[in-house]
């Protein structure tokens, strides 16, 4: 029999490209997705089966970090042998804005799902999608799963109240939860409000002529990019492990957001500071430091290593974000099978 | 003259706070949960005072998960400090309840730092932190730069809101500050607390009520101080010229075998014959060698814990005898 995986924000960046991994390696893939008027599944349209086959392997139900009710039914309905939990309020500047609500999904949501897990008495292994940005004020340079957390934004916080109460539920009900502290990281599917992917969508666009400027908030701010694709191998990785453990993934390169305006413009042609305008609303109340990320125990544990290089990365995002617009000018029009 | 909002004004330490800041002349308004029993006892003294109930003090029906009544309570009051002392106190318990507690603790910090963001002229606000946030530390004391490893779902929530509250501080501006407070006993402590089973247990072996006590690990440490010591150095750090952590501790460490020992010494009766362990109460993950470092509170505020340990169990116990006389 296959055995099963739950996904929650198996409609973002990483839950999609996680679920077809796992329907590779013949997984049978549950999502949790939110009721909303629009559409919000677009990330999963390659994979996408109608709910009228037979044979499906990819299922989703409707539900909400904010519902525990709902989570110990799907889990106790479903009996996943893997759950990761993905799913999170996942911006940080938004979470200055939002605090509240990003404490109640990034936070509290995981302590709802880790209860569901106990109360149900499922013997499902976890995955805690944990974030670089536990680091805020970086303690030590690079970061490895030993630095202290130092978050400096709500988000931040959420996620290390996230990781610390996945380490509690291991230590004292032996479940076998790990937390996957993962670098920014970053691909064509990446949400259109953050910085990489704001910049290759309005790089198409200028390109394009249909816009002149973007703005941007601090050019400075220096991150270590990873590819997401690369990244959702690793958190398979750490619940195939005997044990569970708590891992870095990340490049242990940082570049600049400037860096990144170079070489996605010059790819295409364009000299970036022709086209990028300041707008302080961009800053955040409080920035990280340093954020670069010492995988060496992923390395030498889940035998795991990033591969694509930072350049690449920018390459195959813009190339992708100058494909969609073409297509979009052009007329192609997306089939859409969902009821 | 000042005023005061204080959430948790009926546990231990909102009621002596209430004491202190009304002895300062301030007004003092308190946020209070409905509840069918009239859970107000460390308060009945002042709020059966007709100089001092509803003159000088109030009591206001409000929630942490009850956003708009805590917003609208607040600004009413305008007050011009917040101690935010409420929250799920109980670190076995949040092991049984860890949603309600992260709700209460965490979410209800965060939920009154938007609010005081929000006020016109916002209120200094205190965070009641606890050494809790440090689980299992690296080194001993702590102190206010040691890195936080909470190991139970309420230190969980504390190192969540301790965090909340200095990124409020960093990032808006606000006048917030934690008090990571150790362990603070007083005959007002929740009777769920091992120190106050302890003592009533002596008072009531004492008093021929019972024959014997149960309890877990009497190896487990901690560095125990007096109530009304503590809640003296929530207000001295909001009258500091800048908004700082600062960790309230004695520095000596005691085992709950000393707490035995002192509380049975002060009825006179020999421990070895009345106390029995049993590993049910031993917590699924026990902290270990929590002392704190106070010297930052001692060097800025002047802060200094007065009653000794053997002084204040025993003053707890006798509390408990005179308790069963009277009851």
């Amino acid at each position: 029999m296959s055995k099963k995986a739950l996904i929650t924000g198996i409609t973002g960046q990483d839950g999609s490209y996680l679920a077809e991994l796992l329907l590779e390696k013949g997984y049978e893939v549950h999502g949790i997705i939110r009721r909303a008027s629009t559409f919000n599944t677009g990330r999963l349209d390659t994979i996408y089966q109608d709910p009228h086959t037979d044979d499906r392997q990819l299922h989703l139900h409707y539900g909400d970090l904010a519902d525990a009710s709902a989570l110990a039914r799907l889990i106790g309905r479903i009996g996943p042998n893997e759950i990761y939990n993905l799913a999170a309020q996942s911006h940080v500047r938004v979470s200055f804005d939002s605090a509240e609500y990003t404490t109640d999904i990034t936070a509290t949501g995981a302590v709802r799902l880790l209860e569901a897990i106990r109360e149900t008495g499922v013997e499902a292994r976890y995955y805690q999608a944990s974030s670089s940005e536990m680091y805020g004020k970086v303690q030590e340079i690079p970061q490895k799963e030993s630095t202290p957390f130092y978050p400096r934004s709500p988000y931040g916080c959420a996620k290390v109240y996230a990781y610390w109460i996945t380490t509690n539920y291991r230590e004292s009900y032996g479940l076998h939860a790990s937390n996957g502290i993962l670098f920014n990281h970053e691909s064509p599917r990446r949400g259109e409000t953050f910085v990489t992917r704001k910049i290759t969508r309005a790089l198409a666009r200028i390109k394009a002529g249909l816009q002149d400027k973007i703005f941007l908030g601090n050019l400075d701010a220096k991150r270590d990019w990873g590819f997401a694709k690369e990244y959702v191998e690793a958190m398979w990785l750490m619940l195939q492990q005997e044990e569970p453990d708590d891992y870095v993934i990340a490049t242990g390169e940082t570049h600049s957001v400037r860096e990144f305006l170079q070489v996605a413009f010059e790819h295409v042609g364009l000299n970036h500071e022709d086209h990028v305008a300041f707008d302080e609303r961009y800053l955040r109340p409080a920035e990280v430091e340093l954020l670069v990320g010492d995988c060496s125990k992923a390395k030498q544990k889940l035998g795991w290593e990033p591969k694509t290089k930072f350049e690449d990365l920018v390459k195959l995002m813009v190339d992708a974000d100058m494909k969609e617009l073409q297509d979009q000018m052009a007329g192609v029009v997306k089939p859409d099978l969902r009821d | 003259m000042p005023t005061a909002l204080i959430t948790g004004i009926t546990g231990q330490d909102g009621s002596y706070l209430t004491e202190l800041l009304l002895g300062r002349g301030y007004e003092v308004h308190g946020v209070v949960r409905r509840t069918s029993s009239l859970e107000r006892s460390r308060l009945s003294g002042l709020y059966q005072d007709e100089a001092i109930y509803g003159k000088r003090l109030f009591l206001h029906y409000a929630d942490l998960d009850d956003p708009t009544t805590l917003r609208r309570v607040l600004l009413k009051v305008a007050p011009d400090e917040v101690y935010h002392l409420a929250g799920q106190s109980h670190v076995g318990l949040s092991f049984e309840i860890p949603e309600s507690t992260c709700e209460l603790t965490a979410m209800g910090t965060l939920r009154l730092l938007e609010m005081i963001r929000d006020m016109d002229s916002p209120a200094r606000f205190y965070h009641a932190s606890s050494s809790e946030v440090f689980g299992r530390p690296a080194g001993a004391p702590q102190n206010e730069e040691t890195p936080f490893a909470p190991v139970t779902p309420y230190g969980c929530a504390k190192a969540f809101a301790t965090r909340m509250t200095a990124i409020y501080r960093e990032s808006f501006e606000l006048f917030a500050v934690n008090g990571i407070m150790f362990n603070h006993e007083s005959p007002r402590r929740g009777e769920n607390f091992v120190t106050r089973k302890i003592c009533r247990a002596a008072a009531e072996i004492k008093a021929g009520r019972r024959h014997e006590l149960t309890l877990g690990d009497l190896s487990a440490q901690r560095d125990w101080g007096y109530a009304p010591d503590y809640v003296k150095g929530m207000w001295l750090a909001l009258q500091h010229d800048s908004p700082e952590d600062f960790v309230f501790a004695t520095g000596g460490l005691h085992s709950v075998q000393d707490v035995v020992e002192a509380a049975f010494e002060a009825m006179d009766l020999e421990w070895e014959k009345c106390v029995r362990r049993d590993s049910r109460f031993i917590r699924p993950a026990e902290p270990t060698a929590l002392v704190g470092d106070a010297s930052k509170a001692k060097h800025l505020l002047g802060w200094a814990p007065e009653k000794p340990f053997e002084a204040f169990i025993a003053e707890m116990t006798e509390a408990e005898f005179a308790a069963l006389q009277t009851g």
